[in-house]
């Protein structure tokens, strides 16, 4: 292709040299070169959390069971929860955001590249502290490491420190990432690209970022005074010495809260890109679904205080926990409504995003249900702390990061890969998650509701009623597992091995499916103006609207205005 | 399990509100989504119309699920409120003194409970107390945060370092009841159970009596030991 005579024609001698491809990424500042490190990371560490489950599952297939210790125990408790969380949950959605949101808002990159790439590799840190912890000692003072069982005096090994380096790094980390993507999305946007066409799931990436802005530092500021009060005779969390324990509680479960909100508006945010795409209908009212998002961001943090019903703190306080908890059901009922009236009367395709989609929302309506019961304080006082809170939590959290971030993945992976996820295996892999989430967690339901089984406890008792409940969630587990698996190696097979698929793989309305899959290193050539909240269909129409003029028989043409 | 307070009784209604509130939450999601799953398929060449709401229906549906909300706050507020009242003293329970509860200071501690009755006396693990005589447990601990859940007496409360928590309760019914400690407090958290045991009146002041003889007698010994030049 030659250039048009009497235009500068840029000559260069050659590309810089290739370098070797682990070089390449570690040393990228590419928004998707990190978005991907995030996201297999996040795999990578959800694979580590499915052993740790499973070996605890193990040990409580059977009343009084000696498989682990009970210091072995709490340590896989304790590695779990803090894998889960920081190492799987908030990762993968950062991933997703910082892969997609740039090339949905039609931006050539990242306003702050290097802070990104900072925050990215933070996270890869802190996992690998976490994990060298297993050449001292791990933590074992449980998923959120309560004071003073935190303390020194209860856990004088370095496994805590470790812990409160690992997550500290890595929340450091996202709220880096995080300030870098609300920096490109607010400046970075492409012309005609107003905040009110922006596509949903870049709102959700910009909500989660202001949220992650909000309780990052808060969290930051509690693993610090945790550091000072182990390793520097600190007495922020000692009771007796004019600190408080419940301090600790506080920040922390402002940070869960608000981090199990970020995972939902996250899934919530990509299943509502999927599912007008697949139903070939605009979204119900994207203002009602932008502003529940919105809404559940700061509404949901307000409810930290629903964690500590047990604790001494007055009932009023307990109320206010209670309203915000309860008053959740309008935002999360209201995207609800809108996902399911999208669906309806639309062309729809039960391709595998759909699917994991409505597996996502039924998994997190079952959980979302149960936190309403647990909601109401003096429920609380009895479900709490119980089985029946873990199968919510975990209805509510693997239904909104894997369902959803399988979702996400299926959606996303032609853009990243160009290549399809095999679709057989995908539903495969669906059913069988579907059918080890119920398994493995409604017996939990019950043990808790009916038995009032323990949370955290290395062993049960038999001749409780549970022991057919535990065995039965074990098996499920196991279930679970193996379909979470499929899908990952359906993810490494179809990298290179997977149908190829267009630009556009879905017939999608957002910018990214305008750019290359993969996209280049600079995202887009050119750029459409942005006239809509769905400038590839405005794309399309055009493309239709001159080819049927063109196919006209010459003489019927109408003068175009 | 099953009730057998006040207090759980107003807990255990609650719950089955909060069941059924779950259960229509689920339903309706669930059940929407699969109907419009099943119906519309994509048939081929086939453009669906380009339908979306406008703010009416939002707010519609919005005003439902807050009324919905509405009605499950204010039955939340009041069943908890009835659940938090002390009960009195029933004509079959230790008559105390007028409209106090019978305190007991409860202490946690890895990974035992202490229980301090009136009249010096006290016991680890078994806690006795009167039937249809409202109690009240002052909660304290010596290291971590342990949580004294008994489900069919009383609702969950942690110890707290530096403060006090209360349970109240009054047990309708002589027998035994079971609880666990669920705050993960160290390593042999699974192991740190109690038992409730609830007697006639009584009985528990035969106990008091018995645990004071058996304390007092294994402080002489203690004292005797000493006095002889022995360690205990």
């Amino acid at each position: 292709m030659s250039a048009p005579a009497g235009r500068p024609e840029l000559v260069i001698d050659g590309f810089p040299p290739h370098r070797r491809r682990w070089v390449e990424i570690a040393t990228s500042a590419d928004h998707k070169d990190l978005g991907r490190v995030l996201i297999a990371g996040a795999f990578g560490f959800l694979f580590i959390a499915l052993v740790e489950l499973l070996l605890m599952r193990l040990q409580l297939a059977i009343p009084e069971n000696t498989f682990l210790t009970p210091v072995t125990f709490n340590r896989m408790l304790s590695l779990y929860g803090a894998t889960a969380v920081f190492l799987f949950a908030i990762p993968l959605a950062l991933g997703f955001f910082y892969y997609v949101a740039p090339l949905q808002i039609g931006a050539r990159g990242t306003a702050l590249p290097r802070l990104g790439q900072l925050g990215t590799w933070l996270f890869i840190a802190g996992g690998t502290i976490l994990y060298s912890g297993f050449l001292f000692t791990p933590t074992e003072a449980g998923v959120n490491p309560l004071a003073p069982l935190s303390s020194i005096a209860f856990l004088p090994n370095n496994g805590v420190d470790a812990w409160a380096a690992a997550t500290g790094l890595a929340t450091l980390g996202f709220v880096l990432i995080a300030i870098d993507l609300v920096a490109t999305l607010r400046r970075l946007r492409a012309p005609g690209m107003a905040w009110r066409r922006l596509p949903v799931f870049s709102w959700a990436a910009a909500i989660c970022s202001w949220l992650l802005l909000v309780i990052g530092p808060v969290m930051l500021a509690a693993i610090t005074m945790l550091l000072i009060d182990r390793n520097f005779d600190g007495i922020f969390f000692a009771g007796d010495a004019g600190g408080s324990p419940l301090l600790w509680q506080h920040l922390s479960w402002i940070f869960y809260t608000g981090t199990y909100m970020l995972v939902l508006i996250f899934a919530l945010g990509a299943i509502a890109e999927i599912v007008p795409a697949l139903a070939r209908k605009p979204l119900f009212n994207r203002g009602a679904v932008i502003g529940s998002l919105a809404a559940i961001a700061v509404i949901g943090t307000l409810a930290w205080m629903q964690n500590m019903y047990s604790a001494p703190v007055g009932i009023g306080w307990m109320y206010f926990a209670m309203t915000m908890s309860l008053a959740l059901i309008v935002p999360f009922g209201l995207i609800f409504f809108n996902l399911i009236a999208t669906l309806r009367g639309g062309a729809v395709r039960m391709r595998a995003p759909l699917l994991f989609a409505a597996g996502a929302i039924a998994a997190i309506s079952i959980g979302l249900a149960s936190e309403v019961c647990h909601s109401m304080v003096a429920v609380g006082w009895r479900l709490q702390h119980t089985t029946d809170s873990t199968a919510a939590t975990h209805f509510a959290l693997v239904g909104g990061a894997v369902f959803g971030g399988f979702a996400a993945l299926h959606w996303w992976f032609p853009k990243m890969t160009g290549r399809t996820m095999g679709e057989t295996l995908a539903r495969f892999s669906f059913w069988t998650m579907l059918l080890g989430i119920l398994v493995a967690f409604v017996p939990l339901f019950l043990a808790g509701a009916e038995e009032g089984q323990v949370v955290d406890a290395y062993k049960f008792f038999g001749a409780t009623g549970v022991d057919a409940y535990n065995l039965i969630a074990t098996i499920g587990a196991f279930v679970l597992a193996a379909g979470i698996l499929m899908t990952v190696v359906n993810a490494i097979l179809s990298r290179e091995g997977g149908a190829p698929a267009g630009h556009d793989a879905w017939g999608g309305d957002s910018l990214e499916w305008f750019a290359l899959s993969p996209p280049e290193p600079h995202n887009f050539d050119v750029l459409p103006d942005v006239r809509s909240s769905r400038p590839l269909r405005d794309i399309r129409e055009a493309i239709a609207h001159r080819s049927a003029r063109a196919e006209r028989p010459v003489g019927e043409s109408q003068p175009v205005a | 399990m099953a009730p057998h307070s006040p207090g759980t009784d107003q807990i255990d209604t609650l719950l089955w509100i909060g069941f059924v509130a779950a259960a229509i939450l689920i339903v309706a999601v669930i059940g929407g989504l699969l109907y419009v799953l099943r119906r519309y398929h994509a048939e081929r060449g086939a453009e669906p119309r380009q339908v979306t709401g406008g703010r009416g229906i939002q707010l519609r549906v919005s005003a439902a699920l807050g009324a919905f909300t509405a009605v499950i706050l204010v039955l939340s507020i009041v069943y908890t409120d009835k659940a938090r009242e002390t009960p009195a003293t029933g004509a079959a329970g230790l008559q105390v003194s007028h409209s106090e509860p019978l305190k007991i200071a409860t202490t946690g501690q890895q990974w035992l409970w202490r229980y301090d009755y009136p009249n010096d006396a006290f016991s680890y693990y078994k806690l006795v107390v009167p039937v249809d005589t409202a109690v009240e447990l002052d909660l304290v601990t010596t290291d971590v945060v342990h949580t004294w859940d008994v489900p069919d007496l009383a609702p969950e409360r942690d110890a707290v370092p530096g403060k006090t928590n209360h349970v109240v309760f009054s047990a309708d019914e002589e027998g035994t009841y079971f609880g666990q400690a669920s705050t993960l407090s160290g390593q042999a958290y699974a192991a740190m159970r109690t038992e409730v045991e609830v007697v006639s009146p009584e009985e528990y002041e035969a106990f008091i009596e018995n645990q004071k003889k058996d304390i007092q007698a294994a402080q002489d010994r203690v004292v005797g030991l000493l006095e002889n030049g022995e360690t205990p």
